[in-house]
């Protein structure tokens, strides 16, 4: 038998892994170019999300609302059900970083797969099945799990500011041994990109990607295998593949390296136990084979389906796992009372339907041009953990900026023109009179006058006097809110001098897209 | 400068001096020769600074050839030119175009802002006028900003973006604004641009840090942008409504003076604001403007 692995299929694999470089640069340009460029209106920087099928079927189930953009979820799926999952193993982009570590977990020889693995594959339907259920009971978990969601809100929150504070290091350096020009080069570059430095939960986030990526120590693509719900979605729609693998039988020496080194566990040899439904085609069965002995004709009458990993009972179990488990969500006083510091972007749905439909990819917090927009923790109770939340001591939101509501791919933030955002109301300032400099210390100060955006000002002026600890008193201009006119952009807050606990605050009270969090009642006038 | 225009200068200057009347050659007589401010009016705000700079000597007199120029407009606001809450971009991109003609090896236009600096860089429009006449637009970086001792009767030191201490020629060029502290904000509050933070401080006492910092940053010239003032609602203003058209820019050395012209324009005696007061007890410039040499023009 002459021994000899196939050209064409090697070269196959080249061509999926430049394919995989493409998407995943494309996906990359697209996330960095997600911030103010110059023009008011951004175009289609979140466009990856709306080809997730995933994410189209949740954001309908648990949003009850189909939302148009998501049309685009047929491509995929047309692409699925006729070539199988090619999506998972040429196109995603959280696909490609888990295929490259593991890759490089088996070049260094951490990983090095030496028998059949079986098993453990349910798992990632359970986590569909999980995530369905918890949908029609308008519970969006699916943003914890959705690879897109998943890797955009790794990149944003945590990967950029540290490539960032890298970037620094190195800019020091080369100041630090003279090279002024490339600092100065190198600083103005990287403004350039407005990466937002600060997150709150940025090192959380970092260490659960961290701790997925090593999880290919033990298995390839541990993600894609066990965990991904988008995938296990494809899986179950790549039943009748025009393509299916055929190994010749003649040429087959039975070294069972096919499916020991098979990146999704599908079982390439003996071929009629070839799992459709994980296959992702990544071609490395047929290149390493050493008699190019495996071959994926096209069959135009597919073949019997073969069931996907999942028995009738891990089903019930997931469901009512699902079932029972929502309300947990629920035990918590987000529901009961808005909370102050839930500052939502402007444009966003009312709460109830806000969280329904958010996924907590985090593109709104990369588009924010300040940084204002932070994961939230507990701000929001357990089903709110990391969507968008404005923290003024961070950020403020700026005045003729709308890019949050442009760039949400599932429309929990209403896309606002810019002159409906200068009037939309997300919170209302408030004067701590204990700290304001005016009205304890009499000194001067109205910073929060000066940058009050709108016009008229929605910070005024009252002339105060204040005793001073010399018992002497001071006359002073102090500052006023002005309730008709604020719109809680924060800007006051993030640039109030008194630095650690600011004089003058912003809380979620007045936001106008919840009836019950008011202030003032304006049909009294 | 080529070698060229510089023997066309000599020549120049020699005829210039030739027919000049007796009284106004010589050393001293040299500089009287120009009025302290340059005061134009007309339908065009490039045409308006080129003419306001000429008529005090123009930027030959200011920028010597080889010289590094930082031109400092106000782009603290994330506002457009109509809004007029930073410095006209025509203004500027003439300004920059002055120091090139006059033989400046580069110019630099820059601003701290207050807003996103991206966004004011590019929605005030000075960034794209500035480069298409060739300047350096540059972010503040946080790696340029060094304390440095201001050694002013109040501010004794403070952060400075070190660009705006680098350059050989300073050129401050405020527009007149409306400002609920000290009034008006003009040339000497423009320099709060130039800090890093926490800047927001100065307030406690800003009449006096706007003087100090003046006195420390000495611009060679100054240039007042009133095409549109903002007369309400200062420094950012908001609506068209709260800007009034003057269609004037004013040049000169003197920046007190220039101060003191730019609180007519809002109808306030200079000797009424404390910075003016301040800065003209300290000597740094003259606020009697009835006794200087203001050529007004048209163009």
């Amino acid at each position: 038998m002459k021994k000899e692995r196939s050209k064409k299929h090697r070269r196959l694999q080249l061509v999926r892994v430049g394919v995989q470089a493409i998407f995943f640069a494309l996906f990359l340009w697209l996330l960095l170019g997600t911030h103010f460029t110059g023009e008011d209106y951004i175009g289609n920087v979140e466009a990856f999300f709306h080809f997730d099928p995933l994410l189209a079927v949740v954001a309908a189930i648990a949003g009850r609302e189909v939302f148009l953009a998501f049309i685009w979820a047929a491509v995929t799926i047309l692409v699925t059900v006729f070539l199988g999952r090619v999506v998972c193993g040429w196109v995603c982009p959280l696909g490609s970083v888990h295929q490259f570590f593991s890759w490089l977990f088996k070049k260094t020889k951490l990983l090095r797969p030496r028998k059949v693995v079986t098993g453990g594959l349910w798992w990632k339907y359970a986590v569909l099945i999980f995530v369905i259920i918890a949908a029609v009971l308008a519970l969006d978990v699916v943003g914890y799990f959705d690879p897109l969601s998943f890797l955009t809100r790794t990149v944003t929150t945590s990967l950029l500011p540290a490539f960032a504070q890298g970037a620094k290091i190195v800019i020091g350096f080369a100041y630090g041994i003279g090279l002024e020009g490339i600092g100065d080069s190198l600083t103005q570059g990287l403004e350039k990109l407005t990466i937002n430095g600060t997150f709150q939960q940025g090192f959380l986030i970092g260490l659960i990607f961290l701790g997925l990526i090593a999880l290919n120590i033990f298995r390839e693509r541990f993600w894609c295998r066990y965990v991904c719900p988008a995938g296990a979605l494809l899986g179950l729609m790549s039943r009748a593949n025009i393509y299916r693998v055929k190994v010749d039988e003649e040429k087959c020496i039975k070294c069972n390296l096919c499916t020991i080194q098979c990146q999704t566990q599908a079982h390439p040899w003996p071929d009629k136990d070839w799992k459709s439904s994980e296959c992702v085609y990544c071609e490395t069965c047929a290149a390493i084979c050493p008699t190019a002995a495996i071959t994926f004709p096209s069959k135009l009458k597919p073949a019997p389906l073969p069931a996907v990993d999942l028995g009738r009972r891990k089903v019930v179990l997931a469901s009512l796992l699902a079932v029972f488990s929502v309300p947990f969500f629920r035990i918590s006083k987000a529901g009961k009372r808005p909370s102050p510091k839930l500052i939502r972007p402007p444009g966003a749905l009312p709460e109830e339907q806000f969280l329904a439909r958010c996924v907590k990819c985090g593109e709104c917090m990369k588009a924010c041009p300040t940084g204002a927009l932070q994961p939230a923790m507990t701000e929001a109770g357990p089903e709110g953990m990391w969507t968008p939340v404005l923290v003024p001591k961070v950020g403020y939101c700026e005045y003729y900026c709308s890019l949050c509501s442009q760039v949400c791919p599932t429309g929990a933030i209403k896309e606002l023109t810019i002159p409906e955002k200068t009037v939309f109301v997300i919170g209302t300032a408030w004067i701590n009179k204990n700290r304001c400099i005016p009205y304890f210390l009499g000194r001067p100060c109205i910073v929060c006058e000066e940058h009050c955006p709108t016009s008229p000002k929605a910070i005024k002026f009252v002339m105060v006097e204040a005793k001073l600890p010399d018992g002497t008193v001071a006359t002073q201009k102090a500052p006023v809110i002005d309730l008709d006119l604020c719109i809680g952009c924060g800007i006051c807050e993030n640039k109030c001098p008194v630095m650690d606990d600011p004089a003058i605050y912003v809380t979620s009270v007045g936001e106008q897209r919840n009836p019950k969090n008011q202030l003032l009642l304006k049909t009294l006038e | 400068m080529d070698r060229r225009r510089f023997l066309k200068d000599i020549a120049a200057t020699g005829l210039a001096a030739g027919l000049a009347p007796a009284s106004l050659r010589g050393g001293q007589a040299q500089i009287a020769a120009y009025p302290d401010i340059g005061f134009v009016q007309g339908e065009s705000p490039a045409a308006l600074a080129r003419e306001a700079v000429k008529i005090i000597g123009g930027m030959r007199r200011f920028v010597a050839v080889g010289d590094v120029v930082m031109v400092k407009p106000n782009i603290g606001w994330d506002r457009t030119p109509e809004l007029a809450a930073c410095t006209n971009p025509e203004v500027v991109k003439t300004l920059v175009e002055l120091c090139t003609e006059a033989g400046a090896k580069k110019v630099i236009v820059m601003d701290n802002t207050t807003n996103q600096a991206q966004r004011c860089y590019a929605r005030s429009g000075i960034a794209a006028a500035a480069k298409a006449a060739g300047a350096d637009v540059p972010f503040v970086s946080e790696r340029r900003i060094k304390k440095m001792a201001i050694k002013g009767e109040w501010l004794k030191d403070w952060d400075v973006v070190q660009e705006f201490v680098e350059v050989d020629k300073i050129i401050n060029v405020p527009i007149a604004k409306h400002h609920s502290l000290c009034r008006v904000t003009l040339g000497m509050k423009n320099w709060l641009g130039a800090l890093g933070e926490p800047r927001n401080q100065l307030h406690q006492k800003l009449d006096q840090a706007e003087v100090d910092l003046a006195a420390f940053f000495k611009p060679t010239l100054t240039v007042l942008d009133a095409w549109r003032i903002l007369i309400r609602n200062g420094p950012q203003g908001g609506r068209p409504s709260d800007t009034k058209l003057m269609k004037t820019i004013a040049a000169g050395v003197d920046y007190v003076a220039m101060d003191a012209l730019g609180a007519t324009f809002f109808d306030i005696p200079p000797a009424e604001l404390p910075f003016l007061d301040l800065a003209a007890k300290r000597k740094l410039g003259r606020i009697d403007l009835e006794k200087m040499r203001i050529e007004k023009r048209t163009v």
